[in-house]
């Protein structure tokens, strides 16, 4: 399959790439992993792809109570680099895709993107990443949350680009990603990003974010409500599964039916804090 | 670099150790380009969704999926196929480990899955059965003859260790 006849603009910086893209029928190019099975397939037919891929300046790790991500930081130097405090994301960098993709892929790719069942929005939405879009008239930063509109759909306007992602360091969190796939490499039926704090038992702080069961990465927020403040035992663990399986609307698709994602969201959600609890 | 729709970009990559300044469509995905216009058919377009790894070819020394990136994108890049693993007609350990353990029926996935497993091998000399599964996992064979070619990518480790 040949994507349909189209411009090609590699630019040697940031800069460069933000001119072209003001005004322009215009599509940006990191990895594409994403953007070019949909260009095969038609689904998008831009004039012009901007190929950021390569821009040394969008691809760094820096550490520190805020660590800042490159938007084309592949996934191969996330997996293979763990962010202390934010051992998480080390954790789904490893799980995205296979080696190949993982060698292409972008994180910001992924995020832009935004299939309601990759990985990487409900980790950053768990993580409650700022997102900072840049375009020629300036820079603004979007929390996560508010980033992901619908399937495949962002807040980020034509002439901007996702720059890099800023997260807070969550020391002392227990933190994991888990996901459920039919097949090795699949996209995700359910994932699950989960930082929780204890202290002597008692949840001080829960994150919870669901993949694959909402138009954009749904946080169990009733769920969290339920365990916060409260000793993490088994009728709480039951209680928050329970919540979080009943407040999502999971779709029905070739990967699972909707009553069976919620489900293996109860069950995924009470597995894993059950492991927290024997490991504590 | 700027191309408009419908011209070609001017591009340089090395194959197999050889350079190429060709002109190329920007649409044109680097698989497309190793096949039709170098003539070196070894990488296969399998399923052309970026699923099965037969199209595998080696972009700087990681192993990418060439029927999901365009040749522009490959620009000042270094590429070796399958038909660079080998050198004077003579098979490299891995080729040859493939060979000895029967690791192929069909052999459409084989030229994917012998230049994953270089990727894999220049990562780590030693790797677990349960860890080369992992690393595969983005090669499929249809004719799922996964045991032997598992038993040839332990036994190329091995020899590339002796």
């Amino acid at each position: 399959m040949y994507p349909a006849q189209i411009g090609y603009y590699k630019p040697d910086s940031l800069g460069d790439a933000l001119d072209f893209l003001e005004g322009k029928d215009a599509k940006v190019l990191a990895g594409g992993m994403s953007i070019i099975p949909m260009l095969k397939l038609r689904i998008l037919r831009p004039k012009y792809l901007v190929d950021i891929g390569d821009l040394k300046e969008l691809s760094f790790i820096k550490e520190g109570e805020v660590t800042a991500i490159g938007a084309t930081t592949r996934h191969r130097d996330l997996a293979s680099h763990k962010i202390p405090g934010l051992e998480l994301i080390q954790e789904t960098a490893s799980k995205v895709g296979d080696v190949q993709v993982r060698n292409m892929g972008t994180v910001g790719g992924s995020l832009c993107n935004a299939d309601p069942s990759a990985d990487y929005p409900a980790v950053f939405t768990a993580l409650e990443a700022r997102m900072v879009l840049r375009s020629r008239s300036g820079v603004r930063e979007v929390d996560a949350n508010e980033f992901f509109k619908g399937p495949f759909s962002t807040s980020l306007k034509q002439d901007e680009v996702l720059e890099q992602i800023k997260v807070r360091s969550l020391k002392g969190y227990y933190q994991t990603y888990k996901k459920i796939v039919r097949r090795a490499g699949d996209y995700a039926l359910v994932g699950l990003a989960l930082a929780i704090k204890l202290d002597s038992g008692i949840v001080k702080d829960v994150r919870i974010s669901f993949t694959g069961v909402d138009e954009k990465p749904y946080r169990a927020r009733e769920a969290e409500k339920a365990l916060m403040d409260s000793k993490l035992d088994e009728s709480k663990i039951s209680e928050a599964s329970n919540l979080a399986s009943r407040g999502a609307n999971p779709p029905s698709d070739s990967r699972g039916s909707s009553s069976y994602r919620r489900e293996v969201m109860r069950r995924l959600l009470k597995n894993t804090l059950e492991g927290i609890l024997n490991a504590s | 670099m700027l191309v408009e729709p419908g011209q070609k970009a001017k591009i340089k990559v090395k194959v197999n150790g050889v350079l190429h300044e060709v002109e190329v469509e920007p649409r044109k995905l680097l698989v497309d380009f190793l096949r039709e216009d170098l003539n070196l058919t070894g990488s296969k377009v399998g399923c052309d969704t970026s699923t099965c790894g037969a199209c595998t070819v080696l972009v700087d020394g990681k192993s990418v999926k060439s029927c999901t990136m365009l040749a522009v994108q490959a620009d000042g890049k270094e590429i070796v196929t399958i038909e660079g693993l080998s050198s004077d007609s003579k098979l490299s350990p891995i080729q040859q480990a493939f060979k000895d353990n029967f690791a192929l029926q069909c052999g459409f996935c084989t030229a994917g899955m012998i230049v994953q497993t270089h990727y894999i091998l220049s990562e780590r000399k030693e790797i677990t059965e349960e860890e080369a599964r992992d690393l595969i996992h983005g090669n499929i064979c249809r004719c799922t003859g996964y045991q032997n070619i598992i038993n040839a990518i332990m036994d190329a480790s091995r020899r590339m260790r002796q």
